[in-house]
């Protein structure tokens, strides 16, 4: 075995992260190849489960698990699923041992709450203990740990990403970017065989269900069409036992069981579920409703009833994505499984069944998401390779309207990052304030798609109705995370309004958390933010320092002045020592804040070239009108070239 | 903002090569998605960002051909089309009658008749991009007389409105056949 030496000037490592609904695992790159890390429980899936012990403990993985049978209201298992969920989800009321704490506001009636008696805990403060766990088995093994990629779901809508960015910023992870689970699955193929094509990935996890199809060329993965069901997974084929199991058992309405038999009967049902994969049947002892014991046998037969219906769903997915993508099943180069639940015989053959071909399941379903996450981790740091990830849009964005339909402004699918604008009007005279209600989802109405933000734009000069302009745009960047600007353009007064999403946490309040979670509360907090600062001064000296390199001939006359000035004093800053921890961090802040201000309109500039460089060199007839300035800079280029070969010769 | 033709570098026409579509997008891309400016300032990231939004945005609205009919009326100069109706009474008894054998096979849960009535709506959809790449030619070619240009515009229109009536009728077919 190859061990790694320690090198304290080496670079952080890295690494991917796969936070699933079951379990998590946490991969990095060596030697070309996705490693997992092995966990605080030996092997590389760490249990998705924490326990909160009742004098302070908190235990994650394996023997946070054990917890779940004996104290269910203090152990909390599949959390994912109530990432970016409020209080009256549908999700609350489904079958399981959570305690919700009743909101006592609005304000908090945005985050559910899992009730521990006398504190509670919000799903991202779960999902962070779970991403510490992992990230402190990694730098017992990598010593220094670096950004990460971390995997949702491809079904993920805008609150649930937000959650998990938020998790990872409370653990203290630096986030390069969040990826969908099976477009890292299928990076991890195709990075590793090479091969060019289409793909459908189908993706049967924990609590999660995603269907993408995929296509590989000219090394651009590009998604072409995403679906999918963001509750429905292999727990629920253990619910679904499970609940034939109760009724065996005595409990005809299986919300009458007890919590603990709950926990109990999940616990073989999950167990009789891994014995079918092998075995015709599976037979077990259980307690009875009022004393004594019931025998249960399950066929294989059986149990591919229950779950039928489980399938169908997926089915109807996977064909509305292939319409989507404007694909036949027979178009396709593979079917790429993924996900623990791929693993039952059954699932292997409806989706043989359903795309006319068996599925590939060369690598282990349960760590391919971690590989591609730690492979894309790689990659975006190193600025290696010429793989390039373009998502889509999982779920259309739109605007509530008058009678409450829904004015899509991006549908679904859209390759992101995107921005889009649109313009509305108002529709009463002397209107001085419009009400914006931004929703994502497929349906017509808006009260049955997902609410992600409300808001009211107020200081509209009274006008006749339709007069009043409002432009609202919204923004997409490139981990589907959303914003939205209005502004009034009639009068030429600009307002802009940034939307802060109606649910999850704010700045202030992920930044409390993490002041309670650190030891020593405010001060290393300071610290904290002072090892921030200076990394992220390093860093911008470093990129503008490049940048002067290779583009200085585009800095127009005052800021080929202002930019080293800028660069030097923050130079000078970092270099000095011994001020208040807190004001140093301030000042550090404050002036790479200055230095990036006075190169935004340069940047631009360097962009442009970046823009023409790509479209030179392809084939002329294209280009039509650009073709003349796109020869100057390729004239600009060159010149840089030599320059740069007469740097490297003295 | 510019038009989409020139946010991808492209000869505006409306017989646009999905391929050649599709390559400029990812060579953009290439350049300048965020994931390739990981490491610069946050300015150059910015930057970088804003000018993937609008490339992403002008290949959605290129790839859809009756978005990319709208983007080329708006380049002409004339009028957005978005409330246009069909005014042809020979299509739109032709459609009426369409319409009916679609409630009829739906009714009667007739798979193949549904088929079969989406297939010549995919047939009909062709033929219609066609006529709008033949209808915007001489557009985009250069400046003929007012009269030629309103007649050419009033063509393209109608064009563009039956597009909508063939893709919305082919949706309807596919949604049903999913469930």
């Amino acid at each position: 075995m190859l061990l790694d030496i320690f090198d304290p000037k080496a670079p952080p490592k890295p690494i991917g992260i796969d936070l699933g609904t079951t379990h998590s695992v946490l991969a990095y790159v060596r030697d070309e190849r996705p490693v997992a890390v092995t966990t605080c429980d030996g092997g590389p899936l760490l249990p998705s489960v924490v326990h909160y012990g009742e004098h302070g403990q908190v235990i994650v993985g394996r023997s946070a698990l054990s917890h779940l049978e004996t104290e269910p209201e203090r152990t909390l298992a599949s959390v994912k699923r109530f990432m970016g969920r409020g209080w009256g989800d549908p999700q609350l009321g489904r079958l399981g041992t959570y305690r919700f704490v009743e909101p006592r506001s609005d304000e908090e009636a945005r985050v559910v709450r899992f009730d521990l008696g006398e504190e509670s805990r919000t799903p991202i403060e779960v999902s962070a203990e779970i991403l510490r766990s992992l990230v402190r088995s990694a730098s017992e093994q990598l010593r220094t740990v670096g950004p990460a990629v971390i995997t949702v779901p491809a079904y993920f809508d805008d609150a649930q990403r937000q959650a998990t960015r938020d998790a990872a910023r409370l653990a203290g992870l630096e986030v390069l970017r969040l990826i969908n689970e099976p477009t890292a699955a299928a990076l991890a193929y195709g990075l590793e065989s090479r091969s060019e094509g289409t793909f459908a990935i189908y993706d049967l996890g924990g609590g999660t269900f995603d269907i993408t199809l995929l296509r590989l060329e000219d090394g651009v993965f590009q998604v072409k069409s995403t679906g999918g069901d963001s509750a429905l997974g292999g727990d629920d084929m253990d619910r679904a036992l499970a609940e034939r199991m109760l009724a065996a058992m005595g409990f005809e309405d299986a919300r009458e069981a007890p919590k603990p038999v709950i926990a109990l009967v999940l616990s073989a049902a999950r167990d009789a579920k891994h014995r079918l994969t092998d075995s015709e049947h599976a037979a077990l002892t259980l307690p009875k409703r009022g004393g004594g014991d019931v025998r249960v046998e399950i066929s294989r037969a059986e149990f591919e009833a229950l779950i039928a219906p489980l399938l169908e769903r997926t089915g109807k997915a996977a064909r509305r994505a292939l319409r989507d993508a404007q694909l036949q099943a027979t178009e396709l180069d593979g079917v790429i499984l993924v996900g623990g639940a791929t693993r039952v015989p059954y699932v292997r053959r409806y989706v043989g069944e359903l795309f006319g071909r068996p599925p590939l399941a060369d690598i282990d379903p349960d760590l391919v998401v971690a590989y591609g996450a730690a492979l894309q981790a790689d990659q975006i740091s190193h600025d290696r390779g010429d793989t390039l990830l373009l998502d889509v849009l999982p779920l259309s964005l739109g605007v509530e309207t008058m009678g409450g339909a829904v004015d899509r402004i991006l549908p679904r699918n859209t390759t992101i990052p995107v921005g889009a604008k649109a313009t509305f009007t108002t529709y009463a005279d002397n209107q001085t304030g419009f009400e914006l209600h931004i929703v994502q989802g497929e349906r017509e109405l808006a009260r049955d798609c997902r609410s992600l933000a409300r808001f009211t734009l107020k200081g509209i000069p009274p006008l006749p109705a339709g007069q009043a302009r409002l432009e609202v745009s919204f923004h997409v960047d490139e981990n589907s995370l959303l914003r939205v600007h209005a502004r009034e353009l009639s009068t030429g007064v600009e307002q802009s309004v940034e939307v802060k999403p109606s649910y999850g946490l704010t700045d202030e309040q992920v930044e409390e958390m993490l002041v309670d979670a650190l030891d020593h509360g405010e001060d290393d907090f300071e610290q904290r933010r002072l090892a921030e600062a200076r990394v992220e001064a390093a860093r911008l000296l470093l990129a503008t320092d490049k940048a002067l390199a290779a583009d200085a001939d585009l800095l127009d006359q005052s800021e080929r002045q202002a930019v080293p000035e800028h660069a030097e004093r923050l130079r000078r800053a970092l270099a000095e020592d011994g001020a208040e921890i807190g004001a140093q961090a301030s000042r550090l802040q404050a002036l790479s804040q200055a230095l990036d201000s006075a190169t935004h309109a340069w940047a631009g500039r360097r962009m442009d070239r970046a823009f023409q460089a790509a479209l030179a060199g392809r084939d002329v007839s294209q280009v039509a009108g650009r073709v003349e300035h796109a020869r100057g800079v390729e004239a600009h280029l060159s010149e840089h070239q030599r320059a740069e070969d007469q740097k490297g010769a003295t | 903002m510019a038009h989409p033709f020139e946010i991808l570098g492209l000869a505006p026409s409306f017989a646009l090569d999905p391929s050649v579509l599709e390559q400029r997008q990812r060579e953009l891309n290439r350049a300048l998605h965020p994931d390739r400016h990981a490491g610069k300032s946050p300015a150059e990231r910015r930057q970088a960002l804003s000018r993937a939004m609008d490339i992403n945005l002008a290949y959605r609205t290129l790839r859809d051909p009756a978005s990319r009919a709208e983007a080329l009326f708006a380049l002409l100069g004339a009028p957005s089309t978005r409330e246009s109706t069909i005014s042809d009474p020979a299509l739109l008894m032709e459609m009426m009658e369409q319409r009916e054998a679609l409630e009829e096979a739906r009714r009667a849960g007739d798979h193949g008749r549904l088929q079969a009535i989406g297939r010549a709506m995919a047939e009909r959809e062709r033929e219609v991009l066609g006529k709008l790449a033949a209808a915007f030619a001489p557009l985009l070619a250069g400046p003929p007389s007012p009269e030629a240009r309103e007649a050419q515009l009033a063509s393209a229109r109608q064009l563009l409105a039956e597009l909508r009536y063939v893709r919305r009728f082919a949706e309807e077919i596919a949604a049903f056949e999913d469930d």
